[in-house]
């Protein structure tokens, strides 16, 4: 690993995509998503090795990984693993430290983590009724609508009038899509009450905690710019907007705490 | 197998086999529900008391036919169990108005007619009081008349003050189990003292009492937990998945304090050996450390909390209630506002009794402890007991930059 300072590595293995990030010297040299494969261990070695092939490196050059998300205790090459509430709050804090709220909406779960001055968590509230209002549930209404998960957004921004979604259950939601589609209302409406229906969803969980401005927004479904707008407009709120993809944020967190880990364990080898 | 294995092995299963070779020695099982039960009586009249459990049994088919949706899993789950003939081994069942779910109970076993035959509503005052005790009392003399009816037999106030004695001695065994986690160095974790009192409460209590003057001498110098650590308290109700509390302690805490159904509550109070021992009874059953369902013990309950801190060196506070639980709902909102307002770092969950979501649960636990090592440590002044700087480090703060700081 010639001509490389010391590298720490980040995994954040989620329900439904597996991310990773390298740091060198503090900054971010590499990060990939991959879909989530059968098991977490393969999910991880498949992302890992993702990164660490794009850099030229090796399995042997990482001084540190930490690992997070629901897949985080199945992945023996990881030195440690913290939780993704922790490693969201710190991924979004090192890109801006000036950040003291994130909203961060996954694929089953979605969080509200409010930190400190060192981006660690001072609060935090978590979804715990069902996956409605998750990256699972927009996936799989708009399977419902019949239309990439990625147009959501984009359909949403085009509505000027979205349905009234009233169900909080995933399932209920769908029927009342299935409704909508049925009476013959515009697919761009039906998107953007679903978008709307999601930042119900998440606006109704931030109450629970006192938030601090700066905000952002993480995880995949922080890249549906509709569910973004309506949540800013029910929170009254201007979300930060990240230097990386929003989506990768709790891997970032992860390499950090890699990072920090190994620094600690050096200074306490030292001191010996 | 380790010996505590071998009380986890049966403390996770119904029990059945052992309980089958009593009653096949012609020794009669009456179960129970509930802590504000006087087993002693059921063993001065020679049967073995056996607390109900929803152990071993995997859904809750059969129960929802009886139970909507809206009652909490543990009654629906006793209930399936007893619709599956889980609990034939059973010669009386008693009921006890803990809750009103558990109140229900009775009515679905009655109307469902399942064994066993002698089923009896056991009615426990909700308030803490003269006029309650005196109640209680007379309460006793009637279950103990309907046992006497039941199975021909009678109790005899010497045969009762004998199991009061025996109850006694039991007590102060948990207690001292208890009074061993309050060390620096814990010897048993809060999921193996689960499994205790699990197994204790489907034995003879003569039995009982030599298992734990055993795991007193067998945790003799054991250190269960590791550096770093949160020495946690848990309140909740019929918390009985042992799995649960390892996947707590599995994220870095210890254990060491609790207000369940099968904790504390077994070990505080003595019955007073030298009065009526129906009286007696009724005052230790119902002055004990109690549960959200006395109605008038709030104060002494919130006041606890501060005592446990300091007792115990309490670093953070799990709550958790068995969703439908209004008893608990209510307990867990005053429990966070006195923590608030003393700064005490607390967690509320909400959960189904053997439920699964254990991914969700673990990361909200987990996050909460890196909370909890973000933000504080036990001040000095508040480890009493646990000796002097035995968590020097924590979350990186050492005691010595916070003093200075």
């Amino acid at each position: 690993m010639d001509g490389h300072e010391l590298i720490f590595a980040g995994l954040d293995i989620g329900s439904l995509t597996a991310k990773a990030v390298l740091l060198e010297n503090d900054i971010m040299i590499a990060s990939a998503i991959i879909r989530v494969r059968p098991s977490a261990l393969d999910s991880a070695k498949d992302v890992m090795n993702a990164v660490i092939m794009e850099k030229g490196l090796s399995e042997q050059d990482i001084a540190c990984c930490c690992a997070t998300g629901y897949g985080r205790l199945d992945i023996p090459f990881a030195d440690l693993n913290m939780s993704e509430i922790s490693c969201h709050g710190m991924g979004a804090f090192f890109t801006d430290n000036g950040i003291r709220t994130i909203i961060d909406i996954g694929g089953q779960d979605c969080k509200v983590i409010v930190v400190n001055e060192k981006g660690l968590i001072k609060d935090f509230i978590m979804n715990d009724k069902c996956a409605a209002g998750t990256g699972r549930s927009l996936e799989m209404l708009a399977k419902t609508l019949d239309v990439p998960l990625s147009s959501l957004g984009p359909l949403t921004l085009k509505s000027w009038r979205p349905i009234d979604i009233t169900n909080k259950c995933s399932i209920f939601m769908e029927l009342e899509v299935l409704d909508a589609l049925y009476s013959g209302k515009k697919l761009t409406h039906i998107a953007a009450g679903l978008s709307d229906a999601v930042a119900k969803r998440v606006a109704s969980l931030s109450a629970s905690v006192q938030m601090e401005n700066p905000v952002c927004v993480t995880g995949g479904v922080s890249k549906n710019k509709g569910v973004l707008k309506f949540l800013e407009k029910r929170m009254q709120r201007t979300f930060v907007v990240l230097p990386v993809d929003p989506q990768i944020a709790g891997a970032l967190g992860a390499a950090v705490f890699a990072m920090r880990s190994f620094e600690k364990k050096e200074k306490e080898a030292f001191r010996k | 197998m380790d010996f505590l294995d071998t009380i986890k092995e049966k403390a996770s299963s119904d029990g059945n086999a052992d309980l089958n070779a009593f009653s096949q020695r012609g020794k009669k099982i009456i179960g129970y529900f509930c802590s504000y039960f006087p087993e002693e009586i059921i063993h001065a009249a020679g049967m073995i008391p056996y607390r109900m459990r929803a152990t071993g049994k995997s859904d809750t088919t059969k129960g929802d036919i009886f139970f909507s949706s809206l009652n909490c899993t543990f009654v629906r789950r006793c209930f399936d169990k007893a619709l599956n003939q889980h609990f034939d081994f059973l010669d009386g069942i008693i009921f006890l108005n803990g809750c009103d779910h558990t109140r229900r109970l009775y009515d679905n076993w009655r109307h469902a007619d399942i064994k066993p035959d002698f089923r009896y509503m056991f009615v426990a005052p909700h308030k803490i009081g003269r006029l309650a005790e005196e109640r209680f009392s007379e309460e006793m003399v009637n279950l103990k008349t309907a046992v006497e009816n039941a199975f021909d037999l009678v109790i005899t106030d010497d045969a009762l003050r004998r199991s009061i004695h025996l109850y006694n001695k039991k007590r102060q065994l948990i207690a001292a189990l208890y009074r061993e986690r309050l060390k620096e160095s814990v010897p048993i974790k809060g999921s193996e003292l689960l499994s205790i009192m699990l197994t204790i409460t489907m034995m003879p209590v003569e039995d009982a009492i030599s298992l734990l003057e055993t795991v007193i001498e067998k945790i003799d110098g054991r250190k269960t937990h590791k550096e770093g650590d949160l020495r946690v308290f848990m309140g909740g109700g019929c918390v009985e998945e042992i799995a649960h509390l390892e996947l707590i302690e599995s994220v870095g805490a210890s254990i060491v304090a609790d207000n369940l159904c099968l904790g504390y509550r077994h070990a505080d109070m003595l019955c007073d050996e030298s009065m009526d021992p129906f009286l007696s009874l009724a005052r230790r059953y119902l002055n004990h450390f109690s549960c959200p369902r006395m109605m008038n013990d709030f104060r002494r309950r919130l006041d606890f909390l501060h005592t446990v801190k300091k007792e115990a060196a309490i670093d953070a506070f799990i709550f958790e209630k068995l969703k439908f639980c209004d008893l608990w709902g209510g307990e867990m909102y005053l429990c966070r506002q006195e923590s608030r307002k003393h700064n005490y770092p607390i967690l509320l969950l909400e959960r189904e009794l053997y439920g699964g979501s254990t991914g969700q649960i673990r990361t909200r636990i987990q996050a909460f402890f890196e909370q909890v090592r973000n933000q504080s440590y036990t001040p000095s002044e508040l480890v009493v007991s646990a000796g002097n700087n035995y968590k020097a480090v924590m979350g990186g703060i050492t005691r010595e930059e916070k003093d200075h700081s």
